[in-house]
């Protein structure tokens, strides 16, 4: 993620085949659409917009990001769904594990179970960290930084919202 | 409430239980500004929902709660169904009110809630997913005796298309069973044109709705615009309360709305809506919704769809009857019946809706998110503003650009339209790069054509195409 992501527009929406015999004008109006829907996905002006028409294909690409972590909660790409906890940066130059959605922070697999993580402990991107309750199902709260936490900022079944403050990290 | 000694005053009528524990408002901006401002005049707590994007909104602030559910993109915030219902059960919601666009008219969403114990502020699902349907709900009103345009009722191959053209003559539009929103369709002019508009939209309707099948209907050129508000509760009392007109559209987003119907006869608005209100008795329709008609220029009007949720433009219809819908809307949800009857509905006057968006009309209406510097709406004598924006507010690019709608009011159209252009020279909005689309409503409420109320839907376009 260093030069900038590129997102292709195929990812779940209409795949605009180039067939012949289906008029430009409807062909282009798909295409602003799509352009239109990706730039209202994405959170930043991108650095350039490519569109070529034959086979279609939309191309944005968004400047890669200047702050230390690898991503903001003002996600870049079009955005992985739960699990996976946002990354936030602090002002005070540590970065956040923040709640994905709203819900219940839950630090163990179940009652009595010991918790996931502690503060002192290292993680790496990808490990259960959490749980959040949404809608009686039981999503995992995944690191997707390496670091090492330094607090844990809420407490155990206590209902979060989106983008909320769960986990401080230090560099490991 | 002090325990024992409680004071009987006799002057002291019982308060009302109130409707609901409380309201969340799944939308933004100023619809849910609105939402918000009719619960707290019936004491009831207002739950806000928002995005990142919009923490520091209005009605985040107004709200007694708000709950953040998610990032800027509305299918992770507003259209988040697990967040809507996460944030409603955290904060003990009893209702949600889904506003305007959004998930107001996604049965799934209305299943949901009420799966969850939370009333859903609308029509019943199984009603709006009947709606939702163009062509099922045609056929189902056509049956009821609704006037529909001549056309297939369903979808079609290209011979039986052709000889049904035939029949109900030309011009005829050609469009996807599964479209919306007026893409994909093509208009015939004449027989030699058939197969090449029905190839079109054939190869448009599979390009962009994954679905080939089309549907032929009369195409009319420049009808006028006319919708019906219905408002019906659970026991089986329905009212109208009145016709609006949305002919100024620029490709079907409406910009100017008004009430009564102008330059049409009264018998013929009373007929349109004497046909809403049996539509909704007929489909069990339940809340307020509105009924969407086209009148060709020789004055019949035949049905269009049903919007199953309260609309942009229903202030019009609540400044002249003095009935505030979103109230009836909660009192409908909560079981009560219709506070009136079809004969306590009196309109009065002539109400204009003019929508203010933040947009370029000179680059094709491009949206022009951006800072707000300045922004002062106007006031005086019957000027109503709903908006959500205040100087220092951030228009984001990532919603829609409506920034308010001013709506007067005046005992007649011409005082009307004079209100208007006063209320109009009086907004002030301002900030970097943000454009609106007042310039350009100034200059439809002066054509000659909007005055004399001579106008289709076709206005707009034809002021566009034959510019300065």
């Amino acid at each position: 993620m260093t030069g900038g992501d590129t997102t292709p527009v195929s990812e779940d929406r209409p795949v605009f085949a180039g067939e012949s015999g289906v008029p430009v004008a409807d062909v282009l109006e798909a295409v602003r659409r799509a352009v239109a829907d990706l730039l209202t996905v994405s959170a930043r002006p991108p650095d350039s917009l490519r569109v070529r028409v034959g086979d279609i294909a939309v191309e944005i690409e968004w400047p890669a990001t200047t702050t230390a972590t690898a991503t903001s909660t003002a996600t870049a790409t079009v955005p992985a769904p739960t699990p996976g906890g946002d990354i936030e940066a602090g002002d005070d130059g540590r970065s956040y594990l923040c709640a994905p959605g709203v819900g219940v922070f839950y630090r163990a697999s179940e009652p009595g179970a010991a918790a996931f993580v502690a503060e002192g402990d290292v993680v790496v991107p990808g490990q259960q960290v959490a749980i959040l309750e949404v809608m009686k199902l039981m999503v995992p709260i995944e690191a997707d930084q390496h670091g090492r936490i330094t607090e844990v900022l809420r407490e155990n079944g206590t209902a979060v919202e989106y983008g909320e403050r769960l986990f401080a990290l230090a560099p490991a | 409430m002090s325990g024992s000694s409680r004071s009987r005053r006799p002057d002291r009528r019982p308060r009302e239980a109130p409707l609901f524990g409380g309201v969340l408002i799944a939308n933004r901006g100023e619809i849910a500004l609105r939402v918000a401002r009719t619960c707290r005049e019936l004491g009831l707590r207002v739950i806000a929902v928002h995005s990142t994007e919009d923490r520091h909104s209005a009605v985040a602030r107004y709200a007694d709660e708000a709950v953040q559910v998610g990032p800027a993109p509305a299918r992770r915030s507003y259209l988040n169904i697990p967040a809507l219902i996460e944030a409603a059960s955290r904060t003990g919601a009893e209702a949600i009110h889904p506003g305007y666009g959004f998930l107001s008219e996604d049965p799934d969403f209305a299943e949901i809630c009420e799966a969850s114990g939370l009333t859903f502020i609308g029509p019943p699902a199984a009603v709006t997913r009947l709606l939702g349907d163009k062509i099922a709900a045609r056929a189902v009103l056509a049956d009821e005796g609704m006037p529909v345009l001549p056309g297939s009722r369903e979808p079609v191959p290209a011979e039986e298309a052709a000889r049904i053209a035939g029949t109900i003559g030309y011009p005829v539009i050609v469009k996807a069973a599964a479209g919306g929103g007026g893409r994909g369709m093509h208009v015939a002019a004449d027989p030699a044109g058939f197969a090449d508009a029905y190839r079109k939209a054939q190869a448009a309707a599979l390009t962009l709705f994954g679905d080939g099948r089309v549907y032929v209907e009369r195409y009319l050129e420049s009808p006028r615009h006319v919708e019906v508000q219905v408002l019906a509760d659970a026991h089986g009392n329905v009212v109208s309360l009145g016709e609006r007109d949305c002919t100024v559209q620029r490709r079907h987003q409406k910009l100017v709305e008004e009430t009564p119907v102008p330059a049409l006869p009264p018998e013929l608005t009373r007929r349109i809506a004497e046909a809403a209100v049996l539509g909704a008795r007929s489909v069990g329709y339940v809340g307020a919704g509105t009924f969407e008609f086209l009148v060709d220029t020789d004055r019949s009007f035949y049905f269009l769809e049903v919007n199953c949720r309260v609309q942009v433009e229903h202030p019009v219809t609540e400044m002249v009857t003095g009935i505030d819908i979103v109230r009836e809307q909660l009192h409908i949800a909560a079981g009560r019946r219709l506070s009136m009857r079809q004969s306590d509905v009196m309109p009065r006057g002539v109400a204009i809706e003019c929508r203010i968006n933040a947009e370029d009309p000179e680059r094709g209406f491009a949206p022009t998110p951006g800072p707000l510097t300045g922004f002062a709406a106007p006031g005086g004598p019957f000027v109503r503003v709903d908006t959500h924006c205040f100087p220092g507010y951030r228009i984001p690019a990532a919603y829609d650009s409506l920034l308010a709608k001013l709506v007067v009011w005046a005992p007649d159209r011409p005082q009307a339209l004079a209100r208007m252009r006063r209320a109009l020279a009086e907004f002030r909005v301002e900030g970097p790069g943000v454009r609106t689309t007042l310039p350009f409503l100034e200059e439809v409420l002066d054509h000659p054509l909007f005055l004399s109320a001579e106008h289709g839907t076709g206005l707009v376009g034809d002021m566009l195409s034959s510019g300065p």
